[in-house]
């Protein structure tokens, strides 16, 4: 099941997600969040520590390969989770697609 | 970044039995681009007031034109049970799905003055019990249900 969650800023919607993610691991499933979000939070609603939070690895670009038929990754999502994914409380795993630290960047 | 989140969607949709949760950055403006993602189901959580259900309104219809065809509303910080069924008004009034409600609950916000995770914060408040409840409804209705039929 792929869920996406959207909505205007201040909603909950971080913290909807990351609460869904873990109590949906609790109950046995496998787990992947991904935080699309250009100002991540998700990690900390997954019970990542606050001190973490500003090294979290996120996808560098030569991960992507654009095709004709779009953009597409050179990697299996396996692969890309083993080397650039956080483990969140539960088992929950973590991908964070980016977290720019200046502008021209993410 | 939002070709990488559709690529990843794109990767992970095959796996019925794995659930992948998309945080997004989505507001109306962006929600165009957002829509190459790989969803079985879009949640626009809303609140409950007459702007914030507009917005959701106006994300469900665009995301219908891109071909979503289950998006609900998920209303958050739903203060009294007037609060509630004025969303389920607006939805009836416009057609909309209403996956759930989910109470105000000041264990959310002090959980994010406290840096900690809400299920970490209080496990029992009443958001929580909510959540929960959605979660089963929902792996219920797109994982157990699609691995049961394989």
């Amino acid at each position: 099941m792929n869920l996406a969650i959207v909505g205007k800023g201040g909603s909950g919607k971080t913290s909807i997600s990351g609460t869904m993610a873990r109590l949906l691991a609790r109950r046995g499933h496998r787990v992947l969040a991904i935080d699309g979000d250009p100002n991540p939070n998700l990690a900390l609603t997954l019970g990542v520590p606050a001190e973490r939070i500003d090294d979290l690895p996120t996808l560098p670009r030569d991960l992507l390969e654009r095709t004709p038929e779009g953009t597409r990754f050179t990697k299996t999502i396996d692969e890309v989770c083993a080397s650039h994914s956080v483990q969140g409380k539960d088992g929950v795993t973590l991908l964070v697609m980016a977290n720019p630290k200046k502008a021209g960047t993410g | 970044m939002h070709a990488a989140v559709a690529s990843v969607s794109q990767m992970v949709g095959e796996d019925r039995e794995g659930i992948c949760i998309v945080d997004t950055d989505a507001t109306v403006e962006q929600f165009l681009r957002v829509a190459t993602i790989r969803a079985d189901a879009i949640l626009v959580v809303v609140e409950p007031y007459y702007t914030s259900l507009e917005t959701g309104l106006r994300m469900t219809k665009l995301g219908k034109l891109q071909g979503y065809e289950r998006i609900a509303l998920l209303a958050n910080k739903v203060r009294s049970e007037e609060d509630g069924d004025a969303v389920h008004a607006f939805a009836e009034e416009h057609g909309l799905e209403v996956a759930g409600l989910v109470p105000y609950d000041l264990r959310m916000p002090d959980a994010e003055w406290a840096e900690s995770a809400p299920l970490d914060f209080d496990p029992d408040a009443p958001s929580i019990a909510a959540i929960d409840e959605l979660a089963a409804r929902l792996a219920e209705q797109y994982v157990e249900r699609s691995v049961a039929h394989e």
